[in-house]
């Protein structure tokens, strides 16, 4: 047997006070009195209704002794091990996004999920067990299963809303592991998930089919939001010396919101523009400012909702270095013209791969067979019998059936007219993508592979019509753009709350430090030999330091998530196509009382022991 | 005048007369009717002359008529002896005004009212008390209003004290008088042995008896409330009790029950029983409660 509230064991301590109370002789005051004889006769009159008075005072500490020694015991709520079916669960997800931090329920969103949330605590019977989960970016078991209800508040009260958008499609499918028993054949629904959210969230269609228990208890009350829903830095195409910032603001709320946007350089304000947001609309914004040194482009909203947390946008802006490329061929005008026809590019050319190719940033590699790869981010062209690809054969003809403009290498890249001789025929690999597809093999793949980006093309362009064509220039541009280390470090260097920042750094380090937007201060201890810093923690909007050895990086984390943005409540969540989960307005009442009863109960018995003996002399 | 009775009670109590529902059996005279044949104005009965008669009673207008001798009688008036047994208890010098002041001043109304109609009033303190033996002792057979000062201030100076045995006390009185006549007993009626044998001496003697019970307003409605030690003042034991308001009728309802027992005693035997509080008005008892009663008239 065991006990869930073994502290109720104390009061015990009341046994020795009842006792106390029989041992004691209770301190009469001495009066002088004409005669005693009328009280004798009052006395006598008073007691002989009650014959056995002294039988019954000894029985009666027994049986007070006994009451209170199982008013204890129940107190200290005991239970046995058993074989018996499991109870109930009740599975509470705080949904811990960005959107909950909107203030239109007092003092948040989040604070009233939270207060929900404990009075189903509070309501929990006996018998029940619990778990909490909070879904930020990733699912935070806050509180495995149990009946323990301080373990419960507690676990509730520790949990915090991060600027991250919601993944509830993870917390919900982890709380359905936890819902489902099998018996026999068949799996039984055992419990509740109940879910304490805006419905702000991301369409759920994973859940389809899989017919969950959910109870929404929906909060929030208005939508009144204008939110940055996306910035980005480019150099300005009409003065190279400038850089243009792009940003879009959309307002969610069906009232027009006016206000003003303002742009910052590393916290200096350089330009603020009025805005006037019509309801429901997208206000795209181009801010140009001239710069120079690198630093960080902030973008602020400044205008009356009720989210602050999407109103500042931040990008990280590095000054054009020149591209190193080192072109590795035995003759192909076509890449080296349009090679050399890019800005800002320094071009080497040589027939085979020199010992200077790990300095380049980029190595074109063009018709060669097996070579050892060298370490920078790599072009290849028709280039066979690396350990890129595990089956290598050759492949006639191969018609072009599909491409991915989405992708920034296909940007304004069209295949319609280009024909191609020959190819290697691979299968897809596992560290990159495949943009161009013949029915037989892809033919042009982009990845990341050992810290560094590959761009491999499977034919000579040479034996194809594509270097005829105007998008063969532009695909080479926009490959060199995806492979210059210093724009894929740029784009590293903006991530989404919640996401992962990573920075790959030249040599091994064993510890680094992060300064967060809030100014405080992480110590992170990286594990051995690696040479890639990851740091996960970026629940915070705002401007991230990191120091790690020699590096020292700046990034940013932006909210820029419409589904986060659009805050109005929603009154039903859909579970994919078919199931809705409409907002309930369940409220759980304080159903266990007996406590309370039992000390009553108590008291009142102390309450008849006085009384009684008052009565009687 | 006195310090027991105003001036004003004793002016109206010279009105009344101590009213005995039986003849007085006196020897001494009095004023009095009695069944004895003397000297006094009222015709009794004629009887023949027998030689040695005093001729002064012999009536001359019938030997005028029959020619014989008849001498003429006449009542006799004799005293009423009345006995006033006044507890002089330790148990009677409690209560707020205190009982055997109450008492005290009964026993000189009715005292004085007894004086004022030449009766001779004898006041029995119990328990004894020898340093008030010479006190007591004068307050035995006084007679004649002209004594009343003498008595109040004798009465004036008795103090209560010491444990009282009731009925010996009364047992005694009854034996002691030489005829009976009116007994007023002024007490608590609080013995531990009860009060019937020294009521019914009385009753045998062939007196008239009165009872009045005199409490004090603390015993008929206490006001001391908690866990209490009591002590008796004459017997000095003790007696503990736990006491509270919710608990006051059920005392009352004992207290109400004592009395109507004693009333109800008191009413077989031909006693005239009255209950007071010490804290109740001495007019009311004497000029409408004893009056009712016909105690005096």
């Amino acid at each position: 047997m065991n006990f869930l509230a073994p502290i109720a064991f104390a009061f015990a301590a009341a046994i020795p006070v009842v006792v106390i109370f029989y041992l004691l002789k209770r301190k009469r005051v001495v009066k002088l009195v004409s005669s005693t004889l009328l009280w004798q006769r009052f006395l006598a009159d008073t007691q002989a209704s009650s014959p056995f008075q002294r039988l019954r005072h000894n029985w009666l500490l027994i049986f007070q002794i006994l009451l209170l020694l199982l008013a204890v015991f129940a107190l200290a709520r005991p239970y046995f091990r058993g074989q018996s079916k499991e109870s109930r669960l009740r599975v509470v997800i705080l949904d811990g996004s960005a959107s909950m931090q909107a203030t239109d329920e007092e003092p948040s969103r989040f604070e009233k999920a939270r207060a929900e949330a404990l009075q189903w605590v509070n309501g929990l019977r006996d018998g029940e067990q619990m778990m909490v989960l909070l879904a930020g970016a990733s699912t935070e078991v806050k509180q495995s299963p149990t009946s323990d209800k301080g373990a419960l508040r507690r676990a509730i009260e520790s949990s915090t809303p991060s600027d991250a958008s919601a993944g509830l499609a993870d917390a919900l499918k982890t709380a359905g592991a936890f819902t489902y028993e099998k018996r026999g054949e068949e799996e039984v629904t055992s419990g509740e998930i109940h879910l304490f959210s805006d419905g702000a969230v991301p369409p759920l269609t994973e859940l389809e089919n899989k017919n969950l228990p959910v109870v929404y208890h929906r909060v929030g009350l208005g939508g009144k939001n204008a939110a940055i829903v996306s910035m980005e830095v480019r150099a300005n195409p009409e003065n190279p010396r400038e850089r243009a910032v792009f940003a879009a603001v959309a307002n969610y709320s069906t009232n027009a919101i006016s206000g003003e946007l303002e742009l910052r350089f590393d916290g200096e304000l350089v330009q603020a523009k009025p805005i006037e947001l019509a309801a429901t609309n997208t206000l795209p914004i181009v801010f140009v400012a001239p710069q120079a040194k690198d630093g960080v482009f902030t973008v602020r909203l400044n205008a009356d909702d009720i989210l602050a947390a999407d109103n500042e946008a931040s990008a990280v802006s590095l000054l054009p270095q020149p591209v190193r490329i080192l072109l590795v061929t035995r003759g192909n005008r076509f890449i080296e013209k349009a090679l050399r026809g890019l800005p800002n590019v320094e071009l080497s050319v040589s027939p085979v791969v020199t010992e200077t190719a790990d300095t380049a940033d980029l190595v074109v590699l063009d018709d060669l067979g097996a070579p050892v790869l060298p370490r920078p981010n790599l072009m290849l062209f028709h280039v066979g019998h690396t350990n890129l690809f595990s089956v290598w054969e050759v492949v006639k003809a191969p018609p072009i059936v599909d491409w991915k403009n989405t992708h920034p290498l296909l940007r304004f890249v069209n295949f319609d007219n280009v024909q191609v001789a020959e190819t290697l025929g691979v299968k897809a690999p596992a560290w990159g993508v495949s943009l161009v597809e013949s029915p037989q093999t892809p033919l042009l793949v982009a990845g990341e592979l050992d810290q560094r980006r590959i761009v491999w093309v499977g034919f000579d362009p040479l034996q194809s019509t594509w270097p005829l064509r105007i998008s063969f220039p532009i695909f080479i541009a926009n490959a060199v753009d995806w492979l210059n280390p210093a724009s894929a470090n740029a784009s590293h260097l903006i991530v989404k709350a919640g996401q992962a920042f990573r920075l790959t750094v030249g040599q091994p380090v064993a510890q680094g430090e992060v300064t967060r937007p809030d100014g405080t201060k992480r110590e992170l201890q990286l594990a051995g030999e690696t040479r890639e810093v990851v740091y996960g923690d970026t629940s915070l909007h705002g401007i991230y330091r990191l120091k790690a050895g020699t590096n020292d990086v700046t990034f940013c984390v932006n909210v820029m998530d419409a589904n986060e943005s659009n805050i109005t409540p929603r009154e039903e969540l859909s579970l994919g196509r078919y199931q809705k989960v409409s907002a309930s307005s369940i409220k759980r009442a304080n159903l266990e009382i007996w406590r309370w009863i039992a000390a009553a109960a108590l008291a009142v018995l102390l309450f008849e022991w006085w009384f009684y003996h008052k009565r009687t002399a | 005048m006195s310090a027991l009775l105003t001036p004003e009670l004793l002016r109206r109590l010279e009105q009344f007369q101590l009213l005995a529902a039986r003849r007085a059996k006196s020897s001494a005279k009095g004023e009095r009717r009695s069944r004895a044949r003397g000297q006094s104005v009222e015709f009794a009965d004629y009887r023949n002359y027998v030689a040695g008669d005093d001729l002064r009673y012999l009536d001359w207008n019938l030997y005028g008529r029959l020619e014989r001798l008849f001498l003429k009688l006449y009542e006799e008036e004799r005293e009423l002896p009345v006995r006033i047994f006044l507890d002089a208890s330790e148990s009677m010098s409690f209560g707020e005004p205190r009982k055997f002041d109450f008492a005290r001043q009964v026993a000189a109304a009715l005292g004085y009212v007894a004086l004022c109609g030449f009766d001779r009033v004898t006041v029995v303190a119990f328990p004894d008390n020898s340093e008030e033996a010479a006190v007591r002792g004068s307050l035995r057979s006084v007679r004649g209003r002209k004594s009343s000062l003498t008595f109040f201030q004798n009465l004036a100076q008795l103090t209560a004290k010491g444990a009282a045995n009731f009925n010996q006390a009364l047992r005694r009185g009854a034996l002691e008088a030489r005829q009976a006549g009116v007994a007023v007993v002024l007490s608590d009626f609080l013995d531990p042995d009860g009060y019937e044998p020294g009521l019914g001496a009385l009753v045998g003697r062939g007196f008239q008896v009165n009872a009045v019970q005199i409490l004090a307003p603390d015993e008929l409605n206490p006001l001391t409330y908690g866990d209490l030690r009591l002590v008796d003042s004459e017997s000095g034991a003790m007696q503990e009790v736990t006491f509270g308001k919710f608990r006051l009728k059920a005392y009352q309802q004992t207290v109400s029950n004592y009395c109507q027992r004693l009333r109800e005693y008191c009413q077989a035997r031909g006693i005239h029983f009255f209950s007071v509080s010490s804290a109740e008005s001495l007019e009311q008892l004497l000029l409408r409660q004893l009056r009712e009663a016909q105690l005096f008239g």
